[in-house]
């Protein structure tokens, strides 16, 4: 157990004393980081273990980003108000949307969720109390340490809720579903609980991150809150990463974001190709993950690669 | 022994306007074994799944005295009326330990899991052999046994066997007849629903002929085997003369 975790404790302490030992751009680049580290790991609850890719975790964070805009701009109310505000929000419309569209599988139900986020960016885009177009001012603060640490604070909370979930009877039941919902409703896996539960414990942590970064950045607005590229982000990330696993989506967003971030400040206008390529080959060489391959290079080499790729027929 | 454990009474089911199933009686009482044979088409599988209440029915099903009529899949499953789905409907890509774990799943007494796993491990030695192996990875056979070794996991009074025989070598289809009778043998009742009239005659105690949605026949299955009709359609046997 120690040893096990011991690695893991020791680059979260690591994390926690970057703004003592960082500068101002290194704390940007570290709030942004933990920010999507935080929504795959968000997404890897239902995407991860049911294998039910949501691209409505983007609307979740944006009900997030709101419900602490309209609390802190238009009602004057502290912050943490409109952090529980926004989850909230989001936890209850991952419930009234879950019913319904967790009874589609596969492409159609990542299109449906897909829609979602079209639908409340059009709806908020439409409401005076969340500024309509124009978006919303959150009161000015320089409290930047305190953004960095909440946001660790978070992606620890959606990791310790990933490790008790991949060894509890409820992240037993998810994994069932994803291997064969027929079979685990035969079971007695009561799967629409369970993947109702996932998303929106999902929804949670995915909303929490939004309503820590919309006081952070200041301004908001549908466009920016309702973003379908960030959902990808989140997806790419905990894929690449190790879908399902504890700490693949922790590491895939560390270095997917440190790559792309890297190639953006030296190569600027081709880093987006850069970046593209980086992803299509860990699609061909590791498409279930960077801690599979972990694993794998461990028990049988570079023969791993060549299984992988024969295994996957590509 | 003479218990009444499965109960059904004018039972009639079907898909959309189309009747599948017309006035089925038919029992099981405890300890025994059940065979329900009939050919492809005659509804074998339409009454199975209006038995688990994954399909609407009318008529009445009495499990151990309960109506089963209002229940959800899962709470009839709860109840001890267990089925090996026909094609097995394992895990693929779990190992045969995790399978047989999904089958304990709604159970919480640990010692009595243990025990359970110890009982499939000696009813299916091969099982423990490949206990860390992916389930897709097993033989036809193998699967069969971990599909059983599953449902028993889930501590049954009623097994439900679906098409246990299908695409297996007669020899395997002998070894998991043996294990049918052993494991009633432990108190367990058996359903068994066979194309393979004569694998499934060779270890049940009473048997039922279904033919278009009606059951046609019924009786011990000494008295269907030599029924000449039974005979002729099922056991491809012609009468002299």
């Amino acid at each position: 157990m120690s040893s096990r975790w011991g690695v893991p404790l020791l680059g979260a302490a690591l994390l926690g004393a970057v703004p003592w030992i960082g500068d101002e751009t290194m704390m940007q680049f570290g709030i942004y980081l933990l920010l999507v580290a935080a929504l795959a790991q968000a997404w890897n609850i239902l995407g991860g273990f049911t294998g039910y890719a949501s691209f409505g975790n983007s609307t979740f964070y944006g009900l997030g980003v709101y419900g602490t805009a309209i609390a802190m701009a238009q009602f004057d109310l502290p912050f943490w108000v409109g952090l529980v505000l926004g989850a909230i929000l989001a936890m209850l419309c991952a419930l009234l949307i879950g019913l319904p569209i967790l009874r589609l599988r596969g492409p159609y139900f990542a299109i449906a969720t897909l829609g979602l986020n079209a639908a409340l960016s059009a709806l908020v885009a439409n409401l005076d109390i969340a500024g309509r177009n124009i978006g919303l001012i959150l009161p000015l603060t320089r409290h930047d340490v305190l953004f960095y640490e909440g946001l660790l604070a978070l992606l620890l909370a959606a990791t310790l809720a990933v490790a008790w979930i991949s060894s509890s009877r409820f992240g037993m039941g998810l994994i069932a579903i994803r291997e064969d919902e027929d079979a685990a409703a035969v079971m007695g896996v009561d799967t629409t609980l369970y993947k109702i539960a996932a998303l929106v414990l999902s929804s949670l942590f995915s909303a929490l991150a939004g309503g820590i970064y919309a006081y952070y950045v200041t301004f908001i607005d549908p466009a920016s809150a309702f973003d379908p590229k960030l959902n990808v982000q989140m997806v790419i990330m905990a894929v690449f990463g190790g879908p399902g696993t504890v700490l693949g989506p922790v590491v895939g967003a560390f270095i997917l974001y440190s790559i792309y971030q890297a190639l953006a400040s030296s190569i600027s206008t081709a880093a987006a190709l850069f970046y593209g390529v980086v992803i299509i080959l860990a699609v061909i060489f590791m498409p279930k993950g960077l801690v599979d391959l972990g694993w794998g290079l461990r028990r049988m080499g570079p023969r791993y690669l060549l299984e992988t790729v024969r295994q996957y027929r590509l | 022994m003479n218990a009444k454990l499965l109960e059904i009474e004018g039972l009639s089911a079907g898909y959309g306007a189309v009747p599948v199933l017309r006035g089925i009686a038919l029992h099981v009482a405890a300890g025994e074994i059940v065979t329900l044979v009939g050919s492809n088409g005659a509804g074998k599988t339409t009454l199975l799944r209006a038995i688990s209440r994954t399909l609407a029915s009318r008529g009445r099903i009495r499990f151990d005295g309960r109506d089963l009529g209002a229940l959800s899949p899962e709470a009839v499953f709860a109840l001890g009326l267990v089925q090996v789905p026909e094609g097995r409907q394992l895990f693929a890509r779990m190992s045969v330990e995790e399978n047989l774990q999904m089958g304990a799943y709604l159970r919480r007494d640990a010692a009595g899991i243990a025990r359970s796993f110890e009982r499939v491990y000696r009813l299916f030695p091969v099982l423990f052999e490949r206990r860390r192996q992916k389930a897709g990875s097993l033989s036809g056979g193998e699967q069969q046994m971990c599909a059983m070794g599953r449902a028993l996991m889930a501590a049954p009074r009623l097994l439900v066997v679906d098409e246990m025989s299908l695409g297996l070598a007669p020899v395997v289809v002998d070894q998991l007849l043996g294990v049918l009778a052993e494991i009633r043998g432990e108190g367990v009742t058996i359903l068994l629903v066979e194309q393979d009239v004569f694998a499934a005659f060779s270890v049940a105690d009473r048997g039922y002929v279904l033919e278009t949605g009606r059951i046609v026949r019924e009786g011990k299955v000494s008295e269907l085997a030599a029924d000449p009709e039974v005979r002729r359609a099922y056991l491809g046997v012609a009468e002299a003369g």
